[in-house]
């Protein structure tokens, strides 16, 4: 048994744990499912300190660590050929960081789990479900298997949203489903298409390998997807039309300006553990997808399309923040800051610098603790007292002085002060974005200036919520009840609270625990796509 | 008279050795017989002893088919029918539709009850299995036809089996009706082909170049009457129109087995025709007559539309699965355009899995109105909240319906697209793919009705909701079949194996 495959299949098995064991343990499957996160953690860590990061991997299957390869489905299908579909795990520097931060993410949405008091037997096993699915999501190097993996999320997500969630969570549950099939039942065509075009050369059969598709020389002579063929459906180039397919699937996971609309109702009606679940991980599964599979197998369609995905990165940071500026709920404001904060990933990686791409990369890292530890603290506030208007409240510093201090480094890392991750982040996107025009002519200068006012504008939200909510004399809508409500950070917060700040922290003065281990593979991608 | 007599041993010979081959039949037409008598003399004493001989005939059916299962094509019966590695899959299909089928009967409390009881119900049944086998293996446009009354007139007597109020005789009624009309049409059809050709036999060269020598709209309009007997079976969309209200109309297990087993039927008479038209060469479908691809992709596409989306607004349970059964067959339909024997294992596999489904989400949707009452979807609010086990095996069945992981409704349609969008490799042809847009779209639609389901199950909460007790066989019937649905994800070899 490989590492990864434990990393990926713990959960299930503690899920099946979860299920057998009858009701009168519920009050305990919390402790399974942290337990599971910590074990994960455990030994991602271990991974990652044993993780070589000379290898870059990328489009080259031997330089990929840890793999784990065994035949799954080999179905003769006569004139269409065998199938060759197969379990195909492993990891290079692109997915590492992913891996830590899922347990991560995994544990204090666990701890957040606290709150949730019904149907507990259901609610841990969707949940250990949903773990196994994003562990497997960044693992996967077969195209058949991910996309197993990648539309595994979505169920169990459904339910977690549509049973423990707000007033119009079923409005928010069934639109999340929707919107995130309406892109993968298109992407799954890519898939089969991408099947016919390429060649195992070992075995002479067709292959869903992601690796062997990165490789033009694998391609079918003539094939749909082949670049010498140039074909094109329905009008459009074949190639263009599958990255424009396969770059909406994922978008809208991320999510871009146009497709976003989701987010906000998905965030505002989920209960907080599965807020942070979003937030942290699935909205980096488009980031991680884009990149490992968008840009990767299509790269010419990728250059070809820069500019419009710089244009979508630079509309969201501006419109998002803009968004942000206008709710009046915490929730909504937090969750459109997601969609600003994901715009510099979207403008970093459509900069195809190395800059750029590590910018991204660490801005999904970081983006992942920090959107996380603002759901949780916001669901402290909703928890004590079921409100998270912001007029509501006011003052809060006085009265919860430890919670001020968490929510201050939580706002001051997102809206990117310097010593903390997202700072690092958006200035090696913004560097990358701006370089673009000298490096590789695919970003104008103007696209760079215009995302730094992004960071002017969630500097200007954050501050003012903050001065808002926590500053001034005490004026709660709720009175004395709600003061008595208010208590302060308790500890089970605090083992919540702490990793992620320190996370941010570790990341905003050691950036290089990050660029270290992905740099080479970074380096790969940004040769495979430019050439 | 005389000139024949030379052939009389010949024949004789050749008759005598294709029975070996037709054993399978012969214990169908045995187990009929005693079955029948069975219930005559003995179904006083021994209530359960037409039941048990179903089964075990089936199951000897099963066995004695399987022992085919790597046998080349081989004409038997002069011809007249012709048994392949195809027919034989079909055949074990059959057998896995009709023993759920026996099953359901057995523990549905509407048919235990009944004072006909239900020995009848297993004799018809065995009658009908003949019938579909035969359709499987027909290679003569008479045994067609035969082949086809047969399962037609065995499916009208199980849909007004019960006779139980005004819907189900208005039911049976409509589907006796329809069916009269569209097979008096097909046989029209046959009695021109047959003119124009001089052959009953499908795979005779005559039939296609007799076809090629007659005036193309003549030889079309030929074609198209007896596809319109074929479409009936399959409830393809023009001639759907019965399949609503027959499928809610009758009694659950029979619609359970008319939307599986006479539809697969269909499949296997559709693709004896089809045959004909094969090119090798091109590896697809190529005529002069009449355009087979756009008209196949068409009648898919409409399926697909209509299906899908009359689904969205019905509020019966029963009449959502028999719309989506009309979807499914347009989906299924899109296996059809990659022609060889074992390009067939797309659609095969599919097929297996949607019998599978289709007859879970039938006996568990049984279950909740046999104890509850409840047939609406909008009543069944709630009800997951007391009954985690049963409504969770109806999520896994409605999942894998929809075509998503982690069951194996999703590497059916997988593999149904792969066949589907290769067909568009080898053709170009644009109307592929539409179709293969419209089968995806169709698949984010088909989510949306199909989550109503869990939906109020689920997410809505109802004051004082029902308690469906577990101890009961079909309950752990549709948990076991719904498990098999995520078995067969990650062992997919178990059915590979066989197909």
């Amino acid at each position: 048994m490989n590492l990864l495959s434990v990393l990926i299949f713990l959960p299930i098995a503690a899920a099946l744990l979860v299920v057998i064991l009858p009701s009168t343990f519920q009050q305990r499957f919390k402790y399974i499912a942290l337990g599971v996160s910590l074990i994960q953690f455990i030994l991602s860590i271990y991974i990652y300190t044993r993780f070589n990061k000379v290898l870059p991997g990328i489009n080259i299957e031997n330089e990929f660590q840890l793999i784990e390869k065994l035949p799954w489905i080999r179905l003769d299908l006569g004139s269409i050929g065998k199938l060759e579909i197969d379990y195909f795990l492993g990891i290079d520097g692109l997915s590492i960081p992913f891996l830590m931060l899922t347990a991560l993410i995994m544990f204090v949405a666990t701890l957040s789990s606290w709150e949730i008091k019904t149907n507990l037997k259901a609610y841990f096993s969707l949940f250990l479900i949903l773990n196994t699915a994003v562990m497997g999501v960044f693992c996967a190097l077969d195209f058949f298997l991910f996309y197993i993996f990648y539309e595994l999320m979505l169920l169990p997500l459904y339910f977690l949203i549509g049973m423990w969630g707000g007033a119009r969570r079923e409005y928010a549950a069934i639109k999340f489903f929707l919107y995130t099939l309406f892109g993968s039942v298109f992407m799954l065509l890519v898939i089969i298409g991408l099947y016919f075009s390429v060649l195992n050369p070992a075995t002479g059969n067709h292959t869903f390998n992601m690796i062997l598709m990165m490789d033009p020389a694998n391609y079918i002579e003539g094939s749909v997807f082949s670049a010498m063929a140039g074909q094109s459906i329905l009008g459009i180039s074949a190639r263009l039309l599958a990255f424009i397919v396969l770059f909406i699937a994922f978008a809208i996971k991320v999510p871009i300006v146009p497709l976003h609309t989701w987010l906000p109702d998905a965030h505002v009606e989920a209960p907080t553990p599965v807020s942070i679940i979003l937030a942290g991980l699935l909205l980096k599964v488009g980031g991680y997808g884009i990149l490992r599979i968008c840009f990767s197998i299509f790269p010419d369609s990728a250059v070809q399309s820069a500019w419009w995905i710089g244009l979508i990165g630079l509309i969201s940071i501006l419109y998002g923040a803009l968004n942000a500026l206008a709710q009046t709920d915490l929730k909504r404001l937090i969750a459109y800051s997601s969609v600003s904060h994901m715009g510099f990933v979207l403008l970093g990686i459509a900069s195809v610098t190395t800059e750029g791409l590590s910018g991204a990369m660490l801005q999904m890292i970081s983006h992942g603790g920090l959107s996380a530890m603002l759901f949780f603290l916001v669901g402290m506030i909703y928890n004590r007292v079921h409100d998270r208007e912001i007029s509501n409240f006011r003052g809060l510093a006085e009265l919860m002085p430890q919670f001020t201090f968490f929510v201050m480094i939580a706002f001051f890392a997102s809206l990117g002060l310097p010593g903390f991750s997202a700072f690092m982040a958006e200035a090696f996107s913004l560097i990358g974005a701006f370089t673009s025009q000298d490096v590789n002519g695919l970003l104008p200068r103007w696209m760079a200036i215009g995302a730094s006012l992004g960071i002017l504008l969630s500097a200007a939200y954050f501050l003012w919520t903050l001065q808002r909510m926590f500053f001034g004399q005490i004026r709660l809508k709720g009175g004395e009840t709600w003061k008595n409500q208010l208590v302060d950070v308790t500890i089970r917060e605090k083992f919540a609270l702490v990793p992620l700040a320190m996370l941010a922290l570790l990341l905003g003065i050691f950036p290089s625990l990050l660029f270290d281990k992905m740099n080479a593979s970074v380096l790969a991608l940004v040769h495979l796509i430019t050439g | 008279m005389n000139d024949l007599i030379p052939y009389i041993s010949s024949s004789i010979r050749d008759s005598l050795a294709s029975l070996n081959f037709f054993r399978a039949e012969i214990s169908l037409v045995m187990g009929f017989l005693v079955v029948i008598l069975s219930d005559l003399f003995f179904s006083k004493r021994y209530p359960q002893l037409s039941f048990i001989l179903t089964l075990s005939t089936l199951v000897l059916v099963a066995y004695q088919s399987s022992g085919f299962l790597k046998m080349v094509s081989t004409p038997l019966f002069g011809g007249m029918i012709i048994m392949d590695h195809l027919a034989i899959l079909f055949k074990l299909l059959f057998c896995l539709a009709s023993i759920l089928f026996v099953l359901f009967i057995r523990f549905n409390r509407a048919f235990q009850n009944h004072d006909k009881g239900f020995g009848d119900m297993y004799s018809i049944l065995l009658a009908v299995h003949l019938g579909l086998n035969l359709m499987a293996m027909s290679a003569n446009l008479l045994m067609v036809y035969l082949s086809l009354e047969m399962v037609s007139l065995g499916s009208y007597l199980m849909v007004g089996y019960l006779s139980a109020g005004q819907r189900q005789t208005e039911a049976a009624m409509k589907y006796a009706l329809f069916g009269a009309v569209c097979s008096a049409i097909m046989l029209y059809g046959i009695s021109l082909l047959y003119g124009f050709t001089g052959t009953l036999y499908l795979n005779d060269p005559a039939f296609l170049s007799g076809l090629h020598n007659i005036p193309r709209m003549a030889s079309a309009l030929a074609l198209i009457l007896v596809f319109i007997g074929i479409a009936f079976k399959l409830s393809l969309v023009p001639l759907h129109f019965w399949s609503p209200d027959v499928y809610e109309g009758a009694p659950t297990p029979v619609t359970a087995f008319l939307s599986t087993a006479p539809k697969i039927a269909g499949f296997a008479v559709l693709i004896k025709f089809l045959e004909i038209f094969y090119d090798p060469e091109s590896k697809a479908l190529s005529s002069s007559i009449l355009d087979l691809n756009f008209v196949l992709a068409f009648l898919a596409i409409l399926s697909m539309l209509l299906g899908n989306f009359v689904a969205i607004w019905q509020n019966n349970v029963k009449r959502m699965l028999a719309y989506s059964s009309i979807g499914h067959t347009g989906f299924m339909l899109m296996g059809l355009f990659i022609f060889s024997a074992s390009g067939f294992k797309a659609i095969i596999f599919y097929m297996t899995v949607y019998v599978i489904m289709n007859m879970a989400a039938f006996l568990i949707v049984d279950e909740i109105e046999e104890k509850t009452g409840k047939q609406y979807i909008n009543e069944y609010k709630g009800l997951g909240k007391k009954n985690s086990l049963l409504m969770i095996s109806l999520l896994i069945v409605l999942v894998s319906l929809t075509g998503l992981p982690p069951t194996v409704g999703f590497t059916a349609k997988f593999l149904v697209f792969s066949t589907a969008l290769e067909a568009y490799n080898l053709s170009g042809l644009p109307i592929l793919m539409i179709m293969i847009i419209t089968a995806s779209l169709s698949t984010i639609v088909s989510l949306f009705y199909y989550f109503k389901v869990p939906l109020n199950a689920f997410l809505r909460e109802t004051s004082g909701p029902v308690q469906i007790s577990t101890r009961s066989p079909k309950v752990y019937m549709g948990v076991f079949l719904a498990f098999l649905l995520l078995l067969l994800i990650i062992f997919p070899a178990l059915l590979e194996h066989i197909i």
